[in-house]
Formats: structure tokens, C-alpha cells, sequence
């Protein structure tokens, strides 16, 4: 059994607002008192928000420097080409990639005792499996995302979007677009299999067979598709120049599109659908361990902050009481009904060795047939 | 290379009259001196002429090539503190045991090879119509008009092609206004998106070297063969075309060199069928997979292969350059 | 005869400015427009994002540092690039094909993996991310394009021209500097272009060398994670105009230099 055993109606509920939001400055103040110096964070854009941002310089006297990453790979290339002296103290990882990096030794476990608002974190995502890697929390969760179907609602119907099927339909031929990886997974969990591949971690024969079945049902319906893409900034572009009517995407650069006024609507497919959580992390041998920690706590601090990087990504928080501060817009791109969440499992990395050992070649293998 | 003794007084003394800085600083002693000594021999002063070139390319650019060698010899990298390291050809093997890499491999070669064509007969005519026929103070004008879009990034460019080719894209826009279409036509996502925005790419780097080539070219010998009752394309075929041989070669093993590493246009633009061989090797860097050895390795290859080409191209160019004049 | 060619050729020539300027004209179009990305139908205008890059110091800071990073970077290149060309276009020696395929070397291997050789290079030689880094990077990947041009040049000088000026007593370094670097300036210029095109558009090794100061190539990728937006175009576009006005200028300049 690898499904998420937590309740998942939690996931978007708001819980009740803590006190933490005005117990902040005087937390803050206290910090200031004993540090300085400067904070070093990898991150993508808007992640850090700017208020915040100048607030906690202001307060603390800890400078924070923001490297712009763009993506996860070249994230972990930079980190593991600086190991074993990184110059970050932060980066910002995908849960289900912890793995990849714990293995390369570039993460330091996270001490969340010294995290007094570790407390302010929807415990679906602090206290989840996926989180606890080796008996360590590895990284304070931020922003949540997931794989979903997106539709433009004047073309293709809500109940059309209900089954990934549709995505391989004659219906909508060479008006579809997806990432491959992350379709595999999909295809696998809509084969009935387990996506995270977890369960034949014992049985590689099975396992290579699974990624065989999925790797022949993407070949075979290749001449259907427009594009795979890679990046959230395409899948827009697809949509808005009307290149694509329907499609996998992560949720965050979806909901930007509603957010614009975009006729997209999403769904999580009854069929399923995986999640990942970004989270920040410490690196190993980070230069300003304890600024780290000030700065992790600080932002944990208060649901506003959450708030404001969910309208700049559009991906869901994980904070507590988050939602309060969205716009109805807002509240809308980033909920889904119960029914759908009940759908969703979270990406894990016990087994992506042997699933990405799999798993990219037949990526390549599908690129080039 | 040294002067006789007599030579260098002779020199000297006249030096001493020039009021010009280059007098001056023939004339200056220290100089003199240093030259001397410089010069002292034919090897000597080959050898000062190629001690700096020499250094820059072993230590700065065969450095980083050596780091990626090792590390495509590695069996992992990077590695984790403590645990042995060994040094394995396998990646290499990888290569050729496995025909699924053969396919973006030599899409790729044969891609930078169509495109590199396509951009000659593309920007030939436009560096010839500047060389030729504009006036030499137009021409700089001219030519920097062209210049100007290309200071704009690859990606920012990327975008705006597909906001000229996509369906609700311009070029669809005015075709349905003019009324040749009902539905727009599927220009993106396939060889020919990706042409276009190669092809953008990488037109500056032929027409400089085109136009430096078609500019020196002297107008008198296309008027002499025009006397001798050359046509129009028999002159150009005969004339100019081997004259210009030499731009030619520089700018297609530039434009072919640059198209091999292609990474974010073709992406961007390409269709699912398109991938091409630099996406391939990245995907060893940027996937979950952290194979770097297997991406160094791969690159390696690409890298021999491009190197191959080009010095087939650059033999069968100046092959044709000795042909012809003979 | 002649005039139906030049007809011809017209037509293709301004055929060409249509295609290179048309997404040129698209970019300028779609910082207008009020929405959070690009793209047709444009429902309605502003002038938001625009007035909004002239203000954002980020942006015109980056913009600095990417110009300061690519003139020195063209700087460093051109010195070198046209000191190996000579040595290489000069008698032929024992090597000499070595050290050609070894200087045209980082001009092919792919950019990623560039830029982590150079990312590993840099620590081994403890050369700190930073300005320092990028500009070497760019310098180093830039010298194989200043070679190939500068090369091609330097084997059309009339030999005859260096025998002349050896022949009425002119030093070696002297008769390089008098004769063959003006007949190389057309080359050095284009060589020069090249480079600061180069090293302004760099991603890559921007990303993996630098610091936390973004360049312009590296802050439009970050911002492009949340969307092509209309900003980015606006970004663009204000870059573009400023990189003609100092150009525009730099001619000027030089110019003026020349007369005096």
C-alpha cells in the first residue's frame, strides 16, 4: 500500500488562522539581535516575495542574495558541480527529487525543532511519507503542485476533460501537448499500475514490463499528439495561440491562465493524477546554517506570505490559512472538488532509480520512434 | 626574420627625422633593443609570436575539455565523498549499442547540414545585393538595419516566431483576412517552424563573412568577363562564385559549428519528431537520471562527429578553390 | 539586364529585413499588450509594462552588468583571437593543425556541458562565480569565432604589401602593426559584433558562472517560469533600443577619435 494514507480533504481546507502572523515581528527582532550577515537562496522567480523580502532585511540585518533558477536540473548540476562547498544556504527542491540529491549527499536534514513555525504548515504536506526520507525531514514544504488535464472550456467539454482518454482521442488529434516523463507516470497510474513504480521495487522484471506497456502506449498514439513540451511557459503559449486545445500541464502555469481570463478550465482525471511539493532546503555544508534557519522560520511565518507566492505561481500553499488572502479568481484556479483530490497521490522517490533508469530511455525511445 | 646591420643604421637615422609615433617608436632605444632581441632569430621570434596562443589554448581551452573527458570516463560523477572512483568506457559503448541515439544523432548532423544550405541560398543574394549593388556609403546602413534583430535573445525571438506562425499566429491572422483560408494552417511544432528559426539564428553569422568576401571582390573583372561576352549567370558561376569560395566556407563551417549545439530553438519550436542529438545529451543533465557521464561522453561524440565534417567540408573547399585555378 | 538583377536583388534583399524584422515588430507589438501573456487577439493596450521596465532597477541593472560583462569579455577575445589567427595564418610549423582543432574547440561542445566544464574548470583554477568568471567563459568561448573570422581575412593580404613595407626598413611588429591590423580591422569589427552578440545573449554559462547578481539572459529565463509575459517582450525591446543608442554612440566616438 503506497497511497497516501493521510486525509487529503485537508489538503485545501483552510485551518483556522494562527497567532503566528503577529508574533512575527517580535520573532524577527529577536534574530536580529544575534546574526547579521547574509542569507544565500536558490530559487525561481516571485518565490520569495519582494514585501517579505525587505521586511526581513529590515528586521534582521540579514541580507538575502536570490540566485534565479529556472529549473530542477540545472539546479542540482550547479549544486553538485560547487559540492563539497556549496555557496548556497536555500534552494528550492521538488519533494520527489529529495532522493537525487540526498544520494549526492548535497542536503543537510532539517532540524525542525528549530523551526518554531514548522507548526504553520498543513500537516498533509509537512508530515506526509514522502517528506520523511531515512528517518530526516529534508526541506520545509511551500508550494504544492500537481499533474492535471487543462482544457479550453470553449472547445472541449468539462465532461470530455473527466479521463485522460480524451487526450488521445482522433477527436482532438494534433491538438494535444504533454510532458513525456511525467505523462509516463500518468499512463502507468491509468494502466492500473503503481506510478511511482515503488511497489516492484523487488520485482525489476515487472517493473521494466510496466514501463514497456506505457512506453508502446505513447508510441502507438504519437501520430495524435502536437507537441511534448518542457516548460510551463510553452504550454501557454500553446494554448493562447490556439496551437493546442487540450493537455497535461502542472496546475501552477494553468491557473495563471485563468487567472489572466483564459477559457481554461482543469481537472484532475478519474483515473488519477500525482502531486509534488517544492520545498526549501538546506544545503549540505551551507555557509550561513543559522541565518538558513532564521530565514526558513521567518517565512513560515505567515499565511500572507504564502499567499503571495501562490498568485505569483499559481501552484497551491501548503500554509495554513493561505487562501484567506486570494482573490475569489485566485481561490478558484488553485481548488479542485473533493471528488478529484481523492484522485491524487503524491509523487515518491523511493524507487527512482530503477523508474527513471526505465523510464528515460524509453522517453528517448518515444522521442525517436 | 633579421635585418643586415647596415639596414638597421640606415633605419635608425631615418627614423630620427620622422615626427610621426611610429618614427618615434622605431627611433626610441628601449625598442630597438627589445626588438632585437626578439628577432634574434627566425625560431625566436616564431617563438614569442606563439608562447601566448599556445598557453591560452592548452590551459584555457583544452582545460575544460580534459575536466569533460575525465568525467565521461568516470563511472559516476558527481561522486559522493568517500566512494572509489573508477574509469570505464562504457558511456562510449552506450552509444553505439544503442541505435535509439543514432536517429537524433544523425538528424542533428544532417539538420545543421540542410540548414546551413538553406541560410547560403537564403542570405547570398541579400550580401551580394549590399556588396554590389548599393552605394559604399549606404552599404554600413544597410548592413547594420540587418544587424539590429539580432540583439534580441534567442529565446524573446523564439517566442515572437511563434506568435508569427501559431494558429491564432499572424501570419494565419492575414491569411484568413485576406480570405486564402478558412482554417489556420498547423505552421508550428514541425521541420519548417524550426527551419525559420534556425535559419534566423544563424543568418548573421553567414552574411558578415559572405559581405566581407563579396566586398573586396574587385567590380572590374565581372566588367571584363562582361566584355568578353560572359552572360549574367555564366559570370556570376564563373566569376564571383569562385572568388567568393573562401567566404563561403568560413561562413558555412561557422553557421554548421553554431547549429550542432542548438539547444532552445529547435525545443522550443520543434515537433515531437524533431528531437534533436544537443536535447538528447541534456536530458543526461536535466532528467532525474543524474548521468553526467553518459551526457560527457555523448558530447564527445557530437563534438569528434562536427569536427569530422568540417574538415571534409574545409578539404572539398579548398580542393575546388586549387581547381579553379588551375 | 543588369537592371532586372538589381530589381531582383532588391526585392530579395528587403524580403530578408520583412523576415528578420517581422517578429522584431511582433516583440515591440506584445509589450503593449494588457494581459499576462502574449499572443493574438489583443483585447486592449497599455503602456504599463514599459513604464514599468524604465522604473524597475533590477532589469536596468542587469541590462549594465550583461553590457559590462560583453565588452569585456569582446575585449579579451579579439586580443587573443587575432594574436592566435596571425600565428596560425603565418608559415606553417609542426602542430599547427593541433593547436587549430584546440582553438576551435569550445565553440562546439554544447552549451550545457560547457558551461559545467567551465563551472568545474573555474573551481580547480579558484577563480571565483562572479563577473570574473562569466567574463572569462564568454571570453574563452568566443575566441574560436574571432579566430575563424580574422583568419579568413588574413590569408587574402597581398603578401606583397608586408614584403614592401619589410623591404623600405619597417620592423616586424612595426610592419603587423602598420600594414596587416588596418587590413584586419574590417574582420575585427565583424569579429567584435559577433562576440558582444554572443556573450549578450548567453545563458548558460551566465547561469552556472555567475553569482547572485542576475544577467539580462538569466533574469528573463527566471521571470519566463511564470509565463512569456508581455514584460519580458517590454524587457527586450527596451534593451534593444538601448544597446543601438550605445552603439549609435560608440560610433560616434570612435569617429570622432579617428578625426582628431
Amino acid at each position: 500500500m503506497t497511497r497516501l494514507s493521510m486525509n487529503r480533504r485537508k489538503l485545501l481546507t483552510t485551518a483556522a488562522l494562527s497567532g503566528a502572523a503577529l508574533a512575527t515581528p517580535a520573532y524577527l527582532r529577536r534574530a536580529h539581535a544575534q546574526s547579521g550577515g547574509e542569507v544565500n537562496i536558490w530559487t525561481y522567480n516571485d518565490f520569495v516575495p519582494e514585501a517579505f523580502r525587505e521586511q526581513f532585511q529590515d528586521e534582521t540585518g540579514i541580507k538575502i542574495n536570490v540566485r534565479l533558477v529556472d529549473d530542477q536540473g540545472k539546479q542540482f548540476s550547479l549544486l553538485a558541480a560547487e559540492a563539497p562547498n556549496p555557496t548556497v544556504d536555500i534552494m528550492t527542491v521538488a519533494g520527489h527529487r529529495f532522493l537525487q540529491f540526498i544520494d549526492s549527499d548535497l542536503l543537510a536534514p532539517l532540524d525542525t525543532d528549530r523551526l518554531s513555525n514548522w507548526g504553520n504548515i498543513n500537516p498533509t504536506f509537512s508530515e506526509s511519507d514522502w517528506a520523511t526520507i531515512q528517518g530526516h525531514k529534508w526541506g520545509a514544504p511551500i508550494l504544492s503542485g500537481m499533474e492535471v488535464l487543462a482544457y479550453n472550456s470553449d472547445i472541449v467539454s468539462a465532461e470530455e476533460a473527466q479521463t485522460w482518454d480524451t487526450l488521445f482521442s482522433e477527436t482532438y488529434a494534433k491538438q494535444t501537448a504533454y510532458i513525456i516523463q511525467d505523462m509516463m507516470s500518468i499512463i502507468m497510474l491509468k494502466m492500473g499500475y503503481d506510478g511511482n513504480m515503488v511497489e516492484y521495487l523487488d520485482n525489476p522484471e515487472r517493473a521494466a514490463a510496466i514501463v514497456e506497456e506505457a512506453k508502446n502506449f505513447l508510441i502507438e498514439h504519437k501520430p495524435l499528439v502536437r507537441k511534448y513540451y518542457d516548460g510551463g511557459a510553452e504550454f501557454q503559449q500553446m494554448m493562447v495561440n490556439q496551437d493546442i486545445v487540450l493537455g497535461h500541464s502542472w496546475n501552477g502555469p494553468a491557473a495563471a491562465l485563468i487567472n489572466d481570463g483564459f477559457p481554461l478550465g482543469m481537472t484532475i482525471p478519474r483515473e488519477g493524477s500525482y502531486g509534488f511539493v517544492y520545498t526549501f532546503n538546506i544545503a549540505n555544508n551551507a555557509p550561513n546554517m543559522d541565518n538558513a534557519y532564521t530565514f526558513l522560520n521567518a517565512i513560515l511565518a505567515s499565511p500572507e506570505v504564502g499567499a503571495a507566492m501562490t498568485k505569483a505561481s499559481g501552484f497551491i500553499s501548503t500554509y495554513k490559512g493561505a487562501s484567506e488572502y486570494l482573490t475569489d479568481l485566485e481561490k478558484k484556479s488553485t481548488s479542485f472538488p473533493e471528488e478529484q483530490l481523492a484522485n491524487l497521490q503524491f509523487f515518491r522517490a523511493e524507487a527512482n532509480e530503477m523508474k527513471y533508469g526505465l523510464v528515460d530511455p524509453a522517453v528517448e525511445a518515444i522521442k525517436a520512434a | 626574420m633579421t635585418f643586415p646591420a647596415s639596414a638597421r643604421e640606415e633605419r635608425g637615422a631615418t627614423a630620427a627625422r620622422d615626427r610621426t609615433f611610429w618614427g618615434k617608436l622605431s627611433g626610441w632605444a628601449p625598442y630597438g633593443a627589445a626588438l632585437r632581441v626578439a628577432t634574434a632569430s627566425p625560431r625566436r621570434q616564431f617563438l614569442i609570436l606563439a608562447i601566448c596562443p599556445v598557453i591560452w589554448v592548452l590551459t584555457q581551452h583544452l582545460g575544460p575539455m580534459v575536466q569533460m573527458l575525465r568525467v565521461s570516463l568516470t563511472d559516476a560523477y558527481p561522486v559522493a565523498p568517500g566512494t572509489p572512483q573508477h574509469f570505464t568506457i562504457e558511456h562510449y559503448l552506450a552509444f553505439f549499442h544503442d541505435p535509439l541515439f543514432w536517429q537524433p544523432f544523425f538528424r542533428t548532423l544532417s539538420f545543421a547540414g540542410v540548414f546551413t544550405f538553406c541560410t547560403l541560398v537564403l542570405t547570398y543574394p541579400v550580401a551580394y545585393f549590399l556588396a554590389r549593388h548599393v552605394r559604399p556609403k549606404n552599404r554600413m546602413l544597410l548592413l547594420l538595419l540587418l544587424l539590429i534583430p539580432f540583439w534580441v535573445g534567442e529565446i524573446v525571438r523564439t517566442y515572437a516566431i511563434m506568435i508569427l506562425l501559431g494558429n491564432t499566429g499572424a501570419v494565419n491572422l492575414v491569411l484568413k483576412w485576406i480570405g486564402l483560408i478558412d482554417r489556420p494552417i498547423p505552421f508550428m511544432y514541425t521541420s519548417f517552424s524550426m527551419g525559420v528559426g534556425i535559419v534566423y539564428l544563424t543568418a548573421l553569422y553567414m552574411l558578415l563573412p559572405l559581405y566581407s568576401a563579396l566586398e573586396k571582390l574587385p567590380a572590374s573583372l565581372n566588367e571584363a568577363a562582361a566584355d568578353l561576352g560572359a552572360g549574367a549567370w555564366t559570370r556570376f558561376r564563373r566569376v564571383t562564385l569562385p572568388l567568393t569560395l573562401e567566404g563561403i566556407s568560413s561562413g558555412c563551417t561557422l553557421v554548421f559549428l553554431i547549429s550542432t549545439g542548438f539547444y532552445a530553438t529547435p525545443v522550443l519550436l520543434g515537433g515531437p519528431s524533431t528531437t534533436v542529438f544537443a536535447e538528447t545529451i541534456a536530458g543526461f543533465f536535466h532528467v532525474a537520471g543524474d548521468q553526467w557521464p553518459t551526457g560527457a561522453a555523448f558530447a564527445i561524440i557530437m563534438f569528434l562527429a562536427a569536427l569530422l565534417v568540417t574538415a571534409a567540408f574545409q578539404k572539398l573547399m579548398s580542393s575546388l578553390r586549387k581547381g579553379d585555378s588551375k | 539586364m543588369t537592371r532586372h538583377n538589381r530589381i531582383l536583388l532588391s526585392c530579395v534583399y528587403w524580403a530578408f529585413v520583412a523576415y528578420v524584422f517581422v517578429p522584431l515588430i511582433l516583440m515591440v507589438l506584445m509589450g503593449f499588450k494588457d494581459s499576462k501573456f502574449i499572443g493574438f487577439p489583443i483585447r486592449s493596450y497599455t503602456t504599463d509594462w514599459y513604464t514599468g521596465v524604465l522604473q524597475d532597477t533590477e532589469t536596468l541593472t542587469a541590462f549594465g552588468y550583461s553590457v559590462a560583462i560583453a565588452v569585456l569579455s569582446t575585449v579579451i577575445s579579439v586580443l587573443v583571437g587575432t594574436w592566435i589567427a596571425v600565428l596560425l595564418e603565418g608559415r606553417k610549423f609542426w602542430g599547427r593543425a593541433v593547436i587549430l582543432g584546440m582553438t576551435i574547440l569550445p565553440a562546439l561542445i554544447p552549451g550545457i556541458i560547457s558551461a559545467i566544464a567551465f563551472r568545474i574548470y573555474a573551481r580547480l583554477l579558484g577563480i571565483e562565480t562572479g563577473m570574473g568568471a562569466i567574463v572569462w567563459s564568454h571570453a574563452v568561448h568566443n575566441v574560436p569565432f574571432v579566430v575563424l573570422v580574422v583568419m579568413a581575412r588574413l590569408s587574402t593580404l597581398p603578401k606583397s604589401q608586408i614584403e614592401a613595407a619589410r623591404d623600405l626598413g619597417a620592423d616586424p611588429l612595426i610592419a603587423f602593426l602598420r600594414i596587416t591590423f588596418p587590413y584586419l580591422v574590417p574582420a575585427i569589427m565583424g569579429a567584435s559584433i559577433f562576440c558582444l552578440l554572443l556573450s549578450f545573449d548567453d545563458f548558460v554559462r551566465s547561469f552556472f558562472l555567475g553569482g547572485y547578481e542576475p544577467t539580462l539572459p538569466v533574469l528573463i529565463f527566471a521571470k519566463l517560469k511564470s509565463g512569456m509575459s508581455p514584460e519580458i517582450n517590454a524587457i527586450a525591446t527596451v534593451a534593444l533600443v538601448l544597446t543601438a543608442v550605445i552603439g549609435v554612440w560608440a560610433e560616434r566616438f570612435t569617429r570622432r577619435m579617428n578625426k582628431d
